[in-house]
């Protein structure tokens, strides 16, 4: 028995709805940023992307990504390797702060770095003494990445490995396996996809960042400027052509990321379907 | 003492283990000795994968000893142990082929590569799965998956098996094959091994040796039909057989009250129903019964009889005259296994010696 | 908290304990303890007196109320996605799947540039609105709204796909056969199967929305007392390094987030109690 049949009209009514709602927030944006850049003309719109500053913030961007994606790897591997293959107390307890962060405001982010590491902190002495800077500067700003990309890959192993049990591993262990080959040769192909599911996901998180960041930037042009931040210093400068330029880069690293991300979903689908 | 030593492969001595609350393990002793097939059968939750996993080293007691060949393991990683373990769901590395699984624990002990080709296709050949060693566990049959786990766990030439509830997961079809293979195969490589079941066919059918669990306990050690016919413990009288329980079992001829506490249990091979025109020997230590229902067994008839206010299950070849529901027949009941205490009290029909009867 | 060691014998418990403790300490235990470390210096009446403050005040109630709009929109515009998605076959049916996780790859920045120019009075969107409406989008309340809803687009449809997804088409036709009307199944049977995941991806997107500044910063305007959200006033007391009223509005809006996130955490928990009660 078909009961879906005769809903043609409500069908299309809200497919339209959809579509037009999705053009309007979504697509109208992207479209806008593309042509507003281009508007002056293709050379200018080089001249803008390939500007020294330019260039030095998407490096900048390029690092403080690096560190969170390297930080948060090794974090989310080992967190989710002692959440899913031991019974302890304090579990909960633990994978709460570890979530804790994406529900925080980034300003907020910002905010408690400032209150740990700035001039009125008890631990401002001892850095200044060892002539480290950490807010206003590079150091920062990766902090702040970091936090705001916290759990996004543990988050996307932990449900991989909990899926999986513990079996595979105690059999591995039995025979004698030492964590290292356990965790390369048993546990790893399980974990790959979702793993690098979540980098694509922490990378484009810790690229566009930016209330986090603004908040530990010293905004030096050159220095401690961010791509979203040195966006948003041509926008306040009325360099409009600039700042959609600039942001016509991170609209096509996005549009990158959603292509990965719909390409890994269907992988991991796939690898499901194999194991089971 | 030393004989002693010699005989028993494993010992467990006042093995106690928790998990959280929970007692899994209370006051275990067991031995078991060299090449035999044992099985650990109990209700789940009655602490027999506990007392496995423990010998196997992938638990740890919170007290008492275990023994492997006369030396304490307790502080003896399991991979070190000489124990090959099979488990529930075989836990075959999914994302490794027939071969690699089967060469894992070869490779972890840095045995040379053509050593590992040699003993992974001798494997292969004795599990009757050669030619398959490039697939991966989703391609394979369930009874395929069980061999490859069987294989992985011998290749690496341990000295006791142990297997966790090896049959579970397969079907019920199969099952019966698969049971008669892996007897066949442990009794040639004389391997002293251990399963777990809680289905006692499977035990009785398999083991030399069965060990009965419950509530974390031993409730009693002995060949099958030891248990079968000397149940020590109520809960092995029950549990070991089909059994019905009869609460007033003196109300019978010939049978005499054990005292005021006591009740029993009977088996439907105790139970013998006879047409009134049949040919019999004690026809005087019969009794009148009604059978209440008669049920087609396949290979036998179960006829359940209503006699002193219970109804007892007997059976009866379908080649034997034909009993119809509501007609009165003749019982004989020539043994009640009378549980008093803790104890269980075998009670004979007395007229069985004063006629000797043969049934 | 008293950690009890798992006896297991899959190996690397203390390596993985260690760096999993040790990192999460460094990143996310101590800067959030020196924010209570620093907070306890704060003396009550300060802290009232600043969070009290008119202009603190107006500034939660634009970020609420427009969070809180902008959820809500998120709510029927999601389910409608949701829906689209799970039951229907259409061409273009793939990118609308891919294209909705946008907000989440875009940075936050640049989708407020963008918004902001296509909003104003001569933008392409605004300059339609003002012409037709006489109603202005950008440095108003409903441009911050707009922004808020397209962050919080992925919320409610990512919660309720997969819901509907797992909802088996028996009871719907069990109803059907029942002789139930199209629209009283919806409510009947299915609006009561979804509305867990519909409150969860409403509070997800509301608690976002409270706290966002990249998209909202450039459409709001920043006008004291209309469009000045309470991320910026954060942000405005650290740029006047006063580190004491930054904190104290950042404490409310934390226990406001904590507050919306512990309803819908009770809520679900009832809300599955029931469920398993009743199966």
């Amino acid at each position: 028995m078909n009961i879906r049949r005769n809903e043609g009209a409500i069908k299309w009514t809200l497919i339209t709805l959809c579509a037009i709602f999705l053009a309007v927030f979504l697509i109208l944006p992207l479209i806008y940023i593309v042509a507003t850049s281009l508007r002056a003309g293709f050379q200018t719109y080089w001249k803008s992307i390939t500007d020294e500053y330019a260039i030095k913030a998407a490096i900048l961007t390029l690092e403080a990504t690096a560190w969170a994606v390297v930080i948060n790897t090794a974090f989310g591997v080992c967190a989710a390797w002692t959440l899913t293959k031991f019974q302890f107390r304090g579990k909960k307890t633990i994978s709460t702060f570890i979530d804790l962060p994406v529900t925080v405001s980034p300003i907020i982010a910002g905010l408690i770095y400032v209150l740990t590491f700035g001039r009125q902190s008890f631990l401002f002495p001892i850095l200044d003494r060892l002539g480290w800077q950490i807010i206003f500067a590079v150091p920062g700003i990766v902090l702040a990445t970091v936090f705001v990309t916290f759990p996004f890959i543990s988050r996307e192993i932990i449900p991989a490995l909990t899926a999986q049990g513990t079996d595979e591993e105690e059999a591995a262990a039995q025979m004698g396996a030492s964590m290292f080959t356990i965790f390369r040769k048993v546990t790893f192909p399980h974990i790959k996809w979702a793993l690098l599911y979540g980098v694509v996901l922490c990378a484009a998180r810790a690229m566009g960042e930016f209330g986090a960041v603004s908040v530990l930037s010293g905004h030096l042009r050159g220095k401690t400027n961010t791509l979203p931040l040195y966006i948003e210093l041509l926008y306040q400068g009325y360099d409009f052509t600039g700042a959609f330029a600039a942001s016509s880069v991170l609209v096509i690293m996005s549009i990158v990321i959603l292509a990965l991300r719909v390409w890994l979903e269907k992988k991991g689908v796939k690898d499901l379907d194999v194991r089971k | 003492m030393s004989v002693d030593c010699e005989r028993y492969y494993v010992e467990l001595r006042r093995i106690n283990k928790s998990f959280g609350t929970f007692q899994a393990s209370r006051d275990v002793n067991l031995r078991i000795q060299r090449g035999r097939l044992v099985a650990l059968l109990g209700a789940s939750g009655s602490g027999k994968t506990t007392i496995l996993r423990m010998i196997a080293g992938l638990e740890t007691p919170d007290s008492g000893e275990i023994l492997i060949d006369g030396k304490v393991v307790n502080d003896v990683p399991g991979s070190e142990r000489g124990v090959g373990f099979v488990f529930q769901n075989y836990a075959l590395f999914r994302y490794m082929t027939v071969y690699d699984n089967i060469a894992f624990g070869l490779r972890v002990k840095k045995k040379s590569k053509e050593y590992i080709d040699d003993r992974v296709h001798e494997l292969l050949k004795l599990i009757g799965c050669a030619g398959l060693e490039k697939r991966y566990p989703s391609q394979l049959s369930g009874g395929q998956r069980q061999r490859v786990a069987f294989a992985r766990a011998l290749a690496p030439s341990p000295q006791l098996l142990l297997l966790d509830e090896p049959f579970a997961a397969i079907d019920a079809k199969i099952r019966l094959e698969l049971r008669a293979w892996l007897r066949e195969m442990i009794t040639n490589l004389q391997i002293t091994s251990i399963f777990v079941t809680h289905d006692q066919d499977e035990a009785i059918e398999v083991a030399d040796e069965i060990i009965v669990t419950n509530g974390g306990g031993v409730e009693q050690v002995g060949t099958p039909r030891e248990l079968y016919s000397h149940p020590e413990t109520p809960y092995v009288a029950r549990f070991i057989g089909s059994s019905t329980s009869v609460k007033e079992y003196w109300r019978f001829r010939f049978f005499k009250s054990l005292g005021d506490q006591t009740s029993a249990v009977v088996r439907p091979e105790y139970v013998k129903v006879f047409r009134k025109d049949e040919n019999k020997k004690f026809a005087k230590s019969a009794e009148e019964g009604i059978v209440d229902d008669v049920i087609f067994r396949g290979d036998n008839l179960e006829i359940r009889v209503r006699i002193h206010d219970v109804v007892l299950s007997a059976t009866r070849s379908i080649n034997d005259p034909v009993v119809e529901v509501g007609e009165k027949v003749d019982v004989f009941v020539y043994r009640f296994l009378v549980v008093d205490g803790e104890k269980i009290i075998l009670l004979d029909n007395s007229s069985l010696r004063e006629e000797s009867v043969v049934i | 908290m008293k950690l009890q060691k798992s006896k297991s014998i899959i190996p690397g418990f203390g390596l993985t304990f260690g760096v999993t403790i040790t990192i999460l300490s460094l990143i996310v235990l101590i800067p959030l303890c020196s924010l209570v470390v620093y907070s306890a210096k704060l003396s009550p009446a300060e802290f009232w007196h600043t969070i009290t403050r008119e202009r603190v005040l107006s500034s939660y109630y634009v970020s609420i109320g427009t969070s809180l709009v902008a959820a809500l929109v998120n709510v029927f515009m999601g389910l409608a996605l949701a829906w689209v998605l799970v039951r229907y076959e259409f061409r273009g049916k793939r990118f609308i799947d891919g294209i909705i996780e946008l907000p989440f790859a875009l940075p936050t920045a640049v989708a407020g540039i963008s918004l902001t120019h296509l909003t104003t009075t001569n933008g392409w969107v605004g300059k339609i609105a003002y012409d037709l409406l006489g109603v202005k989008l950008a440095y108003t309340p409903l441009g911050i709204t707009i922004a808020l809803v397209f962050i919080g687009i992925p919320f409610v449809a990512r919660s309720v796909q997969p819901v509907l997804e797992k909802f088996d088409i028996q009871y719907e036709e069990a109803a059907v056969i029942l002789g139930a009307s199209r629209l009283r199944i919806f409510w009947k049977v299915i609006f009561p199967e979804i509305l867990p995941a519909l409150i969860s991806g409403f509070t997800l997107a509301f608690a976002r929305g409270v706290g966002e500044y990249g998209s909202v910063v450039f459409i709001s305007g920043n006008i004291p007392y209309e469009t000045e959200i309470a991320p910026l006033l954060i942000m405005s007391k650290l740029q006047e390094f006063d580190y004491a009223s930054a904190t104290s509005i950042a404490l409310t809006l934390l226990l406001l987030a904590f507050v919306i996130l512990s309803v819908n955490a009770v809520f679900q928990s009832i809300v599955s109690k029931r469920i398993s009660g009743l199966a």
